[in-house]
């Protein structure tokens, strides 16, 4: 039963990142009254367009290293926006059910980037790869003296670049969400949109602007999975199911930004768990649950406790339609 | 405050969940599973032992070179340039592992056989379910002679539709139900790829400086033990005092998962990784921390140029190009076929020469030259599973029956984490 503790704790980091990202732009989404369960989609897509991204970059402008990584975080965002932008199509302009809808993201998502992988492969002759410079700049920084510091330089400063974004993503979008006006507006939309509707705020505008930026950063997420988890290679399962558990994340973290941070540190942490604190006798299997068990135990709590701050907004899942009212 | 006292308060319960759970269930289980487990496999010893003596008189007749005789199950010969051909696979190439590596082998036994692109239908991306069995009865009423299914759970699809085309030879890889079956046109096959592993156990053990080596593997079925103690006694036979920690993914492709598994081998002080599973990502992480890896399947040298030193790899064209000929000959197909290295059916992928430890090809070499004599193989005794138990006693040597893998001895020096 002995463990390494400031291991477990990086391997934990590594594994909540792209669940922090994916769960970030689904809470934008969600706040704004829209319940994309697409993410998965949308990650795959991301994943597929950033490595497309950073590989034409280096074979078309020379561009390996810090041109590509660039290229990389643009196309991956753009693609996410794209997968989001269907959604926001169907559900807002058109009224489609959001589940449906969400759920169709998710088929056409892993769908698109799939082939679109193939596509690459079968032109570059095999493996899709990008620069050895490339895959590195999405190592681990170093960031001089403190990286060094002992214990808390390898704790807090010795992360690819990927993590504290987007760590400084959630900061924004608590701060977004609950001191500006902007955010309160979006809040409003999702939790009342006739009443937002009344008070004058552009409903259908907001919806569309959050869900696409919201989807954008999923993609972001895919993307780390694509060039960080596999360091720049186009493996057809690399999301692997994520953009589900970011969809459970956004749960587990009751729709707050900030929580996600620590929620998603727990939610890596869960995923890996096994690797690190294995217990004899004790079914991988089980361990493999517990990100699912602890978003149930959280339903629970918060469902007993009532509480109006950590709850879906109440828009949630229902189109608006101004005649309706 | 109260916020996070609840969610500790949410945690504690889990944990708790946990342990409480696990000893009754979970333990239970296992140990009764276990029990059955052993009571089966000292039944199979048994048999083992009557079985390897029936063995030693086999080979000096050397019976499995004999070919069975008969016609096959089409009845007549077909000229080659009129033979059609299904395969059914799980995925498809893009995957850069196993049905890329089988499709490699049907491009070359076209090649071989001058057999044309519309003589061979391919169907990818067909899951192990009733799906199967329309694909492989699509095939078959698409008038193919021959039908190839690559993935372990297409066997009982197979035996289904071949019952009712009994002028069409159907053959399945990985099974071990063809013998059983009383269906004279089902065949297995696979092959020693424990050689081939063998053989790259060498380069990681000579390469290992902590004298520990990872194993990324994807589940815990006699294919893949069976893999792992083939790799981990090629280790050892260069290195005495290598040990390996082996961590299961239980998934086949689950690429996230493997990263994730082989960067916790490498936190625990593992320094080449060795893989079955289906991504190069074992092979990229090793590479992400300055460790190597031991592939299978693919050449990665491309995927992780400074990490991967050799892969075990396969050769399908050989079977492929045996059973198509004897179709085409009119002459009955082995009803269970396995190769190994002496007819190239299995090796290690060219040595990554720039990483590789001083000595490693010569090693490799003499190794080889011991396989292909003949008189010794990889499971020769006496072995001690990892409770100290001898599985393979002195003098003996451990051979399969069958095509399908079933050494599930895990050895003495190899350690599951899970």
């Amino acid at each position: 039963m002995t463990f390494d503790f400031i291991k477990l704790f990086i391997a934990a980091v590594f594994a909540g990142t792209p669940l922090l990202l994916g769960t970030l732009g689904e809470i934008l989404t969600e706040k704004s009254g829209n319940l994309n369960l697409g993410v998965e989609g949308m990650m795959y897509m991301g994943a597929v367009s950033g490595l497309a991204g950073a590989y034409y970059t280096e074979i078309w402008f020379n561009g390996a290293g810090l041109p590509a990584v660039f290229a990389a975080l643009i196309f991956s965002f753009l693609a996410g926006c794209l997968g989001a932008l269907i959604y926001a199509f169907l559900t807002i302009s058109m009224r489609a059910d959001q589940n449906v809808t969400g759920l169709t993201l998710t088929i056409f998502g892993t769908g698109f980037a799939k082939f679109f992988g193939e596509l690459m492969g079968q032109k570059a002759g095999g493996y899709v790869k990008v620069a050895a410079k490339t895959a590195r700049s999405f190592g681990k920084l170093k960031l001089g003296g403190l990286s060094k510091i002992p214990v808390a330089g390898e704790l807090f400063f010795h992360y690819n670049f990927m993590v504290y974004l987007a760590l400084i993503l959630a900061l924004a979008l608590a701060f977004f969400l609950n001191r500006t006006r902007k955010g309160l507006n979006l809040q409003a939309v999702g939790e009342d949109p006739s009443t937002a509707d009344s008070a004058g705020i552009p409903v259908a505008r907001y919806r569309y602007i959050a869900t696409v930026l919201g989807g954008g950063i999923c993609g972001l997420g895919g993307m780390y999975m694509s060039m960080v988890n596999q360091k720049g290679i186009w493996v057809p399962e690399c999301v692997s199911g994520y953009g589900w558990l970011a969809v459970a994340l956004v749960i587990f973290s009751t729709w707050n930004p900030l929580r996600a941070l620590y929620c998603g540190l727990i939610f890596g942490g869960f995923t890996i768990l096994r690797m690190y604190v294995p217990v004899p006798g004790l079914a991988t299997q089980l361990y493999d649950m517990l990100p699912y068990v602890a978003t149930i135990l959280v339903l629970i709590a918060t469902s007993i406790r009532q509480s109006k701050e950590h709850r879906q907004p109440a828009g949630c899942g229902h189109n608006y339609f101004r005649e309706d009212r | 405050m109260k916020r996070i006292l609840t969610l500790a308060l949410c945690l504690a319960l889990v944990v708790s969940l946990f342990f409480t759970l696990s000893p009754s269930f979970v333990f239970a289980e296992t140990k009764e599973t276990k029990a059955e487990e052993k009571e089966q496999s000292e039944e199979k010893e048994e048999e083992k032992k009557e079985d390897s003596k029936e063995d030693k008189k086999d080979s000096e007749e050397k019976e499995e070179d004999k070919e069975p005789e008969g016609p096959g199950a089409n009845g007549k010969e077909i000229p080659l340039d009129k033979i059609k051909i299904g395969f059914v696979h799980v995925s498809d190439p893009s995957d850069m592992g196993y049905t890329y590596n089988h499709n490699r082998g049907t491009e070359k036994m076209m090649k071989d056989l001058g057999i044309e692109k519309d003589q061979v239908i391919n169907k990818f991306n067909i899951p192990e379910g009733a799906e199967c069995e329309t694909a492989v009865r699509e095939l078959a009423e698409q008038g193919c002679n021959i039908i190839f299914a690559t993935s372990f759970g297409f066997e009982d699809y197979v035996l289904k539709v071949a019952k009712d085309f009994p002028n069409i030879e159907f053959c399945h890889a990985t099974g071990f139900k063809a013998a059983d079956s009383e269906l004279k046109n089902v065949h297995n096959y696979f092959g020693l790829i424990y050689q081939a592993r063998y053989l790259s156990g060498i380069a990681a053990g000579l390469k290992t400086e902590s004298n520990l080596i990872g194993y990324v593997c994807a589940m815990p079925f006699a294919e893949c033990i069976e893999g792992y103690d083939a790799f981990y006694l090629g280790a050892k036979s260069v290195n005495p005092d290598v040990k390996m920690m082996v961590m299961y993914t239980n998934s086949w492709n689950d690429p996230t998962k493997e990263a994730q598994v082989a960067q916790a081998l490498i936190d625990k002080g593992c320094d080449v990784i060795g893989q079955h599973c289906d991504s190069t990502a074992a092979a990229t992480t090793a590479e992400a921390n300055g460790v190597f890896h031991v592939g299978y399947n693919s050449d990665m040298r491309e995927a992780a140029p400074e990490a991967s030193l050799t892969s075990a790899v396969w050769d399908w064209s050989i079977y492929l190009e045996y059973a198509v000929k004897r179709v085409s000959e009119n002459k009955a197909i082995r009803v269970d076929w396995s190769k190994g290295l002496k007819d190239g059916a299995v090796d290690i992928s060219p040595l990554n020469e720039d990483i590789v430890a001083e000595g490693t090809d010569k090693a490799i070499e003499e190794a080889r030259e011991k396989i292909l004599e003949g008189d010794w193989d990889v499971f020769t005794g006496p072995l001690k599973d990892n409770k100290g138990e001898i599985v393979v006693k002195e003098g003996e040597t451990f051979t399969e029956k069958r095509s399908a893998p079933t050494f599930e001895h895990i050895l003495e020096g190899i350690e599951v984490v899970e």
